[in-house]
């Protein structure tokens, strides 16, 4: 993809930069199964593997290697190890209980006048239950990003870790939220035509505004669009940074692929139901697709193609795919997710890929993470089985190469009310 | 069920009608079973006829015999290498493969090596119909929320029998599911449920003699819904909402047995104006009509309990029960059983102490009833996964549930919280032949569905298309040809 090759050199910088320090002690996972999760025609698997992390970066790995004499040493008695599970889309940090205003940041009120301009950054809660919840799964990054409201912009969103850290940001306002197809036109006047030429119209004005803010002002007012709003689209309406446009319908991407082509954008697509159908036109134009493969009802006319053979169907024509669910609290199904894709017929290999490596790929980062590679950053998941398989559970999840605890307040709860007698003191005071 | 009855063949007679509403609330009838009784003019009184009623017909299958699988009964059995027989819609035959009755004549023999024969799964909690694809907003049928009390309502009335949501849960391995109304209202209105099978009409789908089931509420949503629309708008106005109206329904059933009382003397007496809210209230606290209760929090749950001792009625489940782990002894002790997902949390405040170990704690009780629902027309569709993911998070925590265990949360128990577990549910001769064949283990995700039997008809196959139910509404279309067919 065109915008990562643009930006992978400075994001390795910024990278090392961000890392939280690690232990001074490496850590040599040994016997395992390792699934280095290449490209999905490049499927690496080393049976009695090993794999030395230190400093936070994947140091060496492969079936020759030795531990350290000094290193904290973890054995997968055979199990898989794969590189930590990587959301490519979420709202993890955002929303706290989803029906709650209380408690979610979002999606702004429809009246309200910024779109483009906000960041999910200055909302995250990086303390949100759910990210150990989700990291006691095996998820060890993701891309938060806000939805889009009332409008047809959301803002920007920014990669995490899991780690639970105070700073958890990978990387800063990777993307733009977009909703395109039904969603979009039910705030720009009713219709994918008003939508459309909305788009259109706002990625004008920001072009415009990039190139001479004061050439911009003797233009006629023809948006609502802020100048705050203007002003975060200029990355995206020169193409360096991607936006990540909600679309379902074959219709409404082949339009998308139009656009791109006429204006050099760089897309995503997200939730993408017919994908399928345009699968050799994505493909040609590098344009990935995060969808849920289990996404196969006709909700919509815009859906009414949607098959659980999205997933294999986009893998076979080289189409770069990962995998979402809307549900925030669960991103941690994504090994689930992934399973169905494989049930329908995609490889398994690249299955895996798709909640690893393709994530990295779609925000940039792909040196740095997505697989177990050396120089990479250490996220590693180790499994007691089949990572795709519904009875399996991490037993170690590495963030930066550090070791992290799988407890979080639902272990805590489960604790606490495995013994339901009166006790000697209420619940309340048990089970921390 | 029979909360609208009368003499067969003398529906439209009020005066019979009436009688027989009275006769109903008499004999506080507690099953679904068809009950005949003497009229005091020596009649016999059909308990079970009701306005819209059931016209499912099973479809005809050959004699089938499928050997050599591994089955899970739902008894609490695996057999493996076993065999089932199964003719004119009914089991015949459960056991090992070599010593089983070999069946004679012209039978369909079906290679099971390699395979799973469980039970046909049943949903206890589906809007499938009512909340139907596509999801627009003429086909949003599924929540009179205009109303906290809405017991008046019928989920059959509004079940679109079309919807290709019924076709996706087929290829999933659903045979029967309970069509709720929605969750806004204390009262949401009456359950129906279903057999799997496409009908022009949702009577031709209607569970032959299944009792009614009737939806309510706690917590959140009527607070949320009806705290700006006159209440109740908070949590002790939900209690006050729901006790009143069971002292309104205690005092309508008591009017109808005082006639049917004088009635049955030859006194004269003019019947009960009828009470469409009431009909249902008064069929629930007569025992006819079953309580499905969405509930998240333990505490709120216990005061329901109570309430339904104040009023003499029984709740059959509280669904959703994100907390049920906090009051599994409570529920177990009173016999409810608990609708639960494996791992959805956090959607609502009431909702965001959910625990993946949910629904094991909730088996680990003794005489315990855990349920896998959907709620969902996705989830519907692989509720075996469900099943495998809370028993996995259960063997984590030094609880294992075996899965000839296991297997009942989707098949028997749901079952029985239906009240027609007597019919279906389990692998046992004489009951309906309800089953899935399941290409390899039903708790693998890679797992999918083979054929899908429904009273002894095959009504799905994933191999042959044309076993494969297409509703109306994806007839033709162009975008979907290449699709596939009920699963897509």
């Amino acid at each position: 993809m065109r915008h990562i090759l643009k930006t992978c050199v400075a994001i390795a910088a910024f990278a090392v930069a961000v890392l939280t320090p690690a232990s001074a002690q490496p850590i040599a996972i040994i016997n395992a199964e390792l699934h280095l999760a290449g490209s999905a025609n490049n499927p690496r698997t080393i049976q009695n593997g090993s794999l030395v992390i230190d400093n936070g970066r994947i140091v060496s790995v492969g079936a020759n290697v030795v531990a350290p004499a000094n290193a904290q040493v973890i054995d997968a008695k055979g199990q898989p190890v794969t590189p930590g599970l990587f959301a490519p889309v979420s709202g993890v940090g955002l929303v706290e209980i989803s029906l709650n205003s209380e408690a979610t940041e979002r999606s702004a009120d429809d009246d309200f006048p910024l779109s483009a301009a906000l960041d999910a950054e200055d909302a995250l809660n990086t303390d949100s239950s759910i990210i150990a919840i989700s990291r006691t799964a095996g998820l060890t990054r993701a891309y938060v990003a806000p939805t889009t409201g009332g409008k047809l912009f959301g803002g920007c969103g920014t990669v995490i870790d899991f780690s639970g850290s105070a700073d958890p940001v990978t990387k800063s306002c990777v993307g733009q939220s977009v909703s395109l197809g039904f969603s979009g036109s039910t705030v720009a006047g009713g219709t994918k035509t008003g939508m459309m030429s909305l788009f259109r119209i706002y990625l004008e004005e920001a072009t415009v505004y990039a190139k001479d803010p004061a050439e911009y002002r003797y233009m006629a007012a023809a948006s609502d669009l802020s100048q705050a709003d203007l002003k975060a689209l200029m990355p995206f309406v020169r193409g360096e940074k991607p936006m990540f446009v909600e679309v379902h319908s074959a219709p409404d991407i082949r339009r998308l692929i139009k656009l791109q082509d006429d204006l050099g954008l760089e897309l995503v697509l997200v939730g993408a139901s017919e994908a399928w159908r345009v699968a050799t036109e994505l493909a040609r134009a590098d344009i990935p697709v995060i969808i849920n493969p289990t996404d196969n009802l006709p909700r919509r006319f815009e859906t009414m193609a949607a098959t659980l053979e999205n997933a294999a169907r986009l893998e076979a024509a080289g189409v770069t795919v990962s995998f979402f669910d809307d549900d925030v609290h669960n991103v941690r199904l994504l090994p689930q997710l992934a399973g169905n894709a494989v049930a329908n017929g995609m490889s398994h290999q690249g299955a895996l890929a798709a909640i690893t490596l393709n994530s990295a790929k779609i925000l940039g980062l792909e040196n740095q993470l997505g697989t177990l590679q050396a120089g990479k950053i250490a996220d590693i998941v180790v499994w007691d089985g089949d990572p795709l398989e519904l009875s399996t559970r991490p037993v170690s999840v590495i963030i930066n190469g550090k070791v992290m605890s799988l407890e979080n307040r639902q272990t805590v709860l489960a604790r606490r009310y495995r013994e339901l007698s009166r006790g000697d003191k209420p619940h309340a005071y048990r089970g921390e | 069920m029979a909360i609208f009855v009368g003499t067969q063949g003398q529906k439209k007679n009020n005066r019979h009608l009436t009688r027989a509403l009275a006769l109903l609330f008499l004999a506080g009838c507690g099953s679904g079973e068809k009950k005949d009784e003497k009229n005091a003019d020596g009649s016999v009184q059909s308990m079970l006829t009701n306005p819209y009623p059931s016209t499912y017909e099973p479809y005809s299958g050959e004699p089938t015999v499928i050997t050599g699988a591994t089955i899970l009964t739902s008894t609490g059995e695996v057999i493996e290498n076993g065999a089932i027989f199964f003719r004119d819609g009914k089991i015949e035959a459960v056991g090992k493969a070599d010593k089983i009755d070999a069946p004679k004549g012209d039978v369909v023999t079906i290679d099971g090596a390699g395979k799973f024969v469980t039970a046909g799964i049943i949903d206890n909690h589906s809007h499938l119909g009512v909340y139907p694809s596509p999801g627009f907003s003429s086909t949003s049928d599924g929540n009179e929320a205009v109303s906290p009390n809405t017991a008046n309502v019928w989920a059959e009335h509004s079940v679109w029998p079309h919807d290709p949501g019924f076709t996706r849960a087929l290829a999933g391995g659903i045979t029967s599911l309970q069509i709720l109304p929605g969750s806004a209202n204390l009262f949401g209105g009456r359950a129906v449920t279903l057999k799997n099978v496409p009908s022009r009409t949702v009577q031709g789908m209607k569970f032959p003699d299944a009792p009614y089931g009737m939806k309510m509420a706690c917590g959140e949503n009527p607070k949320r819904v009806y705290g700006n629309k006159g209440g109740p708008s908070t949590r002790m106005a939900n209690f006050s909402g729901y006790r009143s109206a069971w002292i309104d329904a205690a005092d309508y059933k008591k009017k109808w047995q005082d006639y049917a009382e004088k009635s049955g003397n030859g006194e004269e007496a003019d019947a009960p104006t009828r009470d469409l809210k009431n009909e249902t209230l008064a069929g629930v606290l007569a025992g006819d009509i079953l309580v499905n209760m969405h509930c998240y929090r333990a505490d709120e749950m216990a005061q329901v309990i109570d309430m339904s001792k104040e009023f003499g009625y029984q709740v059959t489940a509280f669904h959703h029960v994100v907390e049920g782990y906090k009051a599994a002894d409570i529920l177990a002790e009173n016999g409810i059983c608990a609708s639960v997902w494996a791992d959805w949390w956090g959607f609502k405040l009431e909702a965001y102490d959910g625990v993946r170990e949910n629904a094991a704690l909730i088996h680990n009780q003794p005489d315990s009833c855990v349920i896998m629902h959907s709620d969902s027309g996705v989830g519907i569709q692989r509720l075996n996964q469900e099943v495998a993911k809370a028993v996995a998070d259960g063997r984590r925590i030094g609880i294992d549930i075996p899965p000839e265990e296991a297997i009942k949360w989707i098949t028997a128990n749901p079952a029985k919280a239906l009240g027609v577990l007597d019919k279906t549910g389990t692998l046992e001769v004489g009951k309906m032949a309800d089953l899935v064949v399941w290409d390899g283990d039903p708790f693998s995700v890679y797992t999918k569905t083979s054929k899908v039997f429904i009273d002894g008809a095959l009504m799905y196959d994933a191999d042959d298309t044309s076993v494969s139910p297409r509703m109306d509404f994806e007839v033709g279309q162009q975008a979907n040809r290449t699709t596939g067919g009920a699963g897509q």
